[in-house]
């Protein structure tokens, strides 16, 4: 079975427990105003585009598919500034069989694999396909770095053999979801609650966008419910920042650094410990 | 530099320039006795002797057993067995002025958390951890050069705890900290907090107990850069190979394996026995150590030190491949390294006792001067690959080294977040036969350079001008210049 893949990450400390390889996915089913990785998001039209603003020719198109060679790339990244569509020409694609050699090649180094994205749910029966092979052959731990707008069918297959989800919540007013994402957020808190009364809601991650998603008393309301749904999901409070926006938000200010600290004291008080500070 | 420019240099400090002008008196003798054969391979620069002078009268690197000093007092000066911790300091703090290196300083300071934990219990916890904290300071104002090497573990002790605890607050590059770290013997804990310190203060080292125990066994230590060496021992000299320059000479691979090697090794080994030769019986070292006299050091556990580097350039040269990159490359360089064992075995090494009489293999880390050529068995600067390539493909070039070889490893700050994850990736490291893991980030203000620390305010300050305390800042600021050590790659996380 083959995948998509915007790229591997060999070593990763943030994604997840211990030492992880990331394999970030290509596509996604949100369109957020504050993407850090907008190149992730849709799949290549092919229209071209890309091609006219490389400069080195690491880029080309052969049988109508773009061609992307390595070598001659410089890592500029016009293409990717150049792409009108959020998708980018270096992706891959993996047979899962390929993917699996590379992860147990390194199993000694690495505590498991976290599949990002991108939203890798999308691709959830390579998944499924890459986790089954892995974990057959070694004691790896797999993890879902997740948006939550997860079909049913496809969260009921990975529950049956991930080890752990890490959960974006990008709003709780869904009004705010809806013009933050460009979706609601209904399904995600359904999603959010299934997970959390398996053992497998390891962490819920929250950007912090001022004023758009910041009311304390919202946040106050996610933190009561992860409190009342279990005893152990972290929480993981993050200031937004603007390094790698490329659309809406790229002029935005980082999150305000008291404003922060304010709120993280005030959901300490709710979830004590499982509330995660970042800087 | 001639006596006059070095007497009117105002780059370095009465010190530095006392040990200068020792080493110009030094270099008034002719050198020790060589063949015409071996003379040529040390002008050429294929054999460098890293300018340990003409008539070597002490031996490059001495260990004395600290723990027979603190058992038994010293009769030559004058000191009782201490009885509770600050006699113990006390005594320690005595005797490393008069321990003789290479540099002036010793190299060796002990392992400083088992002898101190002794005595921890004979003091209050607040005075215990004043005295070492006083002991630490004395060492980075009185020794100051980062080849000053103390070790630790590797199993937990209150006295080891304090001491990380206390570098931490110190952050300075004085001493070099080697942990002795066994997955058997070393709480998880403490190498966890061990590997938090040194993603900060960039000390102390992970060294893999269990592979050096079993060359040299459980009393070695850990000296200088990262020489292992039996601890009442030491290595005369150190005496090393260009392997860059050596294949220069070679028609193709074939030549250079059959002939220019064994040629240059046979070199190699000439100088280092005729040194070490010099040492014991000219200078007479031996009979007039009182650390001799009073069974601190013990001719049985000394041996020499023949040194190699640039094997990264070698095998480009040779055969067109880059080291971390090619897995043939990689079997190139093990067939090389087994080459040069060879022939170092085949030869007597004088008074190597410490090593079953054939001359210790060691990685050499560089000198500063050194240019456009890369230290050790390392990939070069710049260009290495993944981590896990970078440590499977070193992991197989270890092996062949008996006193010492390492590496170092620069993370992102994100380390720092996620120390499970850094124990993982050195737990691997140790399991693929990596000898000695130095690990760093790239944000850090001590710089590791080859195998010492450097502080980045202290460049600064030496590249205005300014005269230091400590000579090892000239070499790493040259250093810095000349090897791009700060374009080592990062392993950072996205």
């Amino acid at each position: 079975m083959k995948g998509f893949i915007n790229r591997i990450i060999e070593n990763s400390f943030i994604d997840g427990p211990g030492n992880r390889m990331a394999i970030f996915m290509q596509g996604c089913n949100m369109a957020c105003l504050y993407c850090h990785n907008p190149e992730t998001q849709r799949m290549c039209t092919r229209c071209g585009k890309c091609l006219e603003v490389c400069e080195t020719g690491a880029l080309s198109i052969e049988e109508g598919k773009i061609k992307y060679n390595k070598k001659k790339c410089i890592g500029c990244d016009r293409c990717l500034e150049g792409c009108l569509n959020f998708s980018s020409p270096k992706y891959f694609e993996i047979e899962s069989d390929e993917l699996v050699k590379l992860i147990l090649d390194n199993e000694m180094f690495l505590d498991g694999i976290t599949f990002s994205g991108g939203e890798c749910t999308l691709q959830t029966d390579f998944i499924v396909d890459v986790v089954k092979k892995v974990k057959k052959n070694s004691s790896l731990t797999a993890f879902i770095d997740t948006n939550g707008f997860i079909k049913e069918e496809d969260l009921n297959k990975l529950i049956s053999c991930v080890d752990g989800f890490m959960f974006d919540v990008k709003a709780v007013n869904d009004d705010i979801h809806r013009t933050l994402t460009g979706v609601s957020n209904e399904v995600i808190f359904k999603n959010l609650k299934i997970l959390a009364k398996t053992e497998l809601l390891y962490e819920v991650r929250y950007v912090l966008v001022e004023g758009y998603n910041d009311n304390i008393e919202e946040i106050k309301g996610l933190s009561e419910l992860l409190k009342e749904l279990n005893d152990y999901t972290r929480l993981v409070l993050i200031p937004f920042r603007p390094f790698g926006v490329k659309t809406h938000l790229k002029n935005m200010l980082p999150f305000n650094r008291e404003k922060y600290d304010i709120i993280y004291e005030e959901i300490y008080k709710i979830l004590k410990e499982r509330v995660i500070k970042k800087d | 530099m001639n006596v006059f420019e070095i007497i009117s240099n105002t780059n370095i400090d009465y010190k530095e320039k006392r040990h200068l002008l020792a080493q110009a008196a030094e270099n008034t003798l002719t050198y020790v006795n060589l063949s015409v054969k071996t003379e040529k391979h040390l002008k050429k620069g294929i054999l460098c002797d890293i300018f340990e002078g003409h008539a070597p009268y002490r031996p490059r690197y001495i260990l004395p057993d600290y723990e027979k000093f603190i058992k038994n007092g010293s009769e030559y000066l004058g000191i009782e067995p201490p009885k509770d911790m600050y006699e113990a300091v006390n005594a320690l703090m005595i005797i490393y002025q008069y321990v003789p290196s290479i540099t002036g300083y010793p190299v060796y300071v002990g392992q400083l958390d088992y002898i101190l934990q002794k005595f921890v219990d004979t003091v209050s916890e607040k005075e215990a951890r004043n005295l070492i904290k006083m002991l630490l300071i004395n060492i980075e104002k009185t020794l100051p050069d980062a080849f000053v090497h103390m070790n630790i573990g590797p199993k937990e002790t209150k006295a080891g705890r304090m001491i990380l605890e206390i570098e931490r607050e110190l952050k300075k590059a004085v001493p070099n900290i080697s942990l002795k770290y066994s997955k058997e013997e070393t709480s998880p804990d403490f190498a966890k907090f061990a590997a938090e310190v040194a993603l900060e203060i960039g000390k102390p080292y992970f060294v893999n107990h269990q592979e050096i125990k079993d060359i040299l066994g459980e009393n070695y230590g850990v000296a200088s850069c990262y020489n292992t060496l039996k601890i009442g021992g030491g290595s005369y000299t150190l005496v090393r190979l260009n392997l860059k320059k050596a294949a220069q000479e070679a028609k193709d691979y074939n030549d250079f394996i059959e002939n220019i090697l064994p040629n240059v090794v046979d070199s190699l080994c000439e100088v280092i026995n005729a040194r070490a030769k010099f040492i014991v019986e000219e200078a007479k070292f031996f009979e007039t150590s009182f650390l001799a006299r009073e069974g601190l050091i013990d001719i049985n556990n000394f041996t020499s030190m023949a040194g190699i580097f640039g094997l990264y350039e070698c095998i480009e040269l040779l055969t067109g491949l880059k080291l971390g990159h090619d897995d043939e490359a990689t079997k190139y360089g093990e067939e090389i390294l087994e080459k040069i064992k060879k022939v170092i075995d085949e030869i007597e090494g004088y008074g190597c006792f410490g090593t079953g009489g054939k001359i210790g293999f060691h990685a050499q880390s560089g000198i500063d001067s050194d240019i456009d050529v890369t230290a050790g068995v390392r990939i070069k600067i710049g260009s290495e690959p993944s981590i896990y390539n970078q440590i499977k493909t070193e992991g197989r070039l270890h092996k062949y080294f008996n006193t010492g070889v390492s590496d170092i490893y620069i993370f992102d700050k994100t380390a720092r977040q996620n120390i499970d994850g850094v124990i993982k990736i050195i737990d691997a490291a140790m399991k693929s036969g990596i000898k000695v893991f130095a690990l760093n980030t790239s944000d850090s203000e001590l710089i590791r350079i080859t195998g010492y620390l450097v502080k980045r305010s202290d460049v600064e300050k030496y590249n205005r001008g300014e005269a230091l305390r400590e000579d090892t800042v000239k070499l790493g600021a040259e250093s810095i210049k000349n090897n791009k050590t700060l374009d080592r790659r990062v392993r950072e996380i996205e």
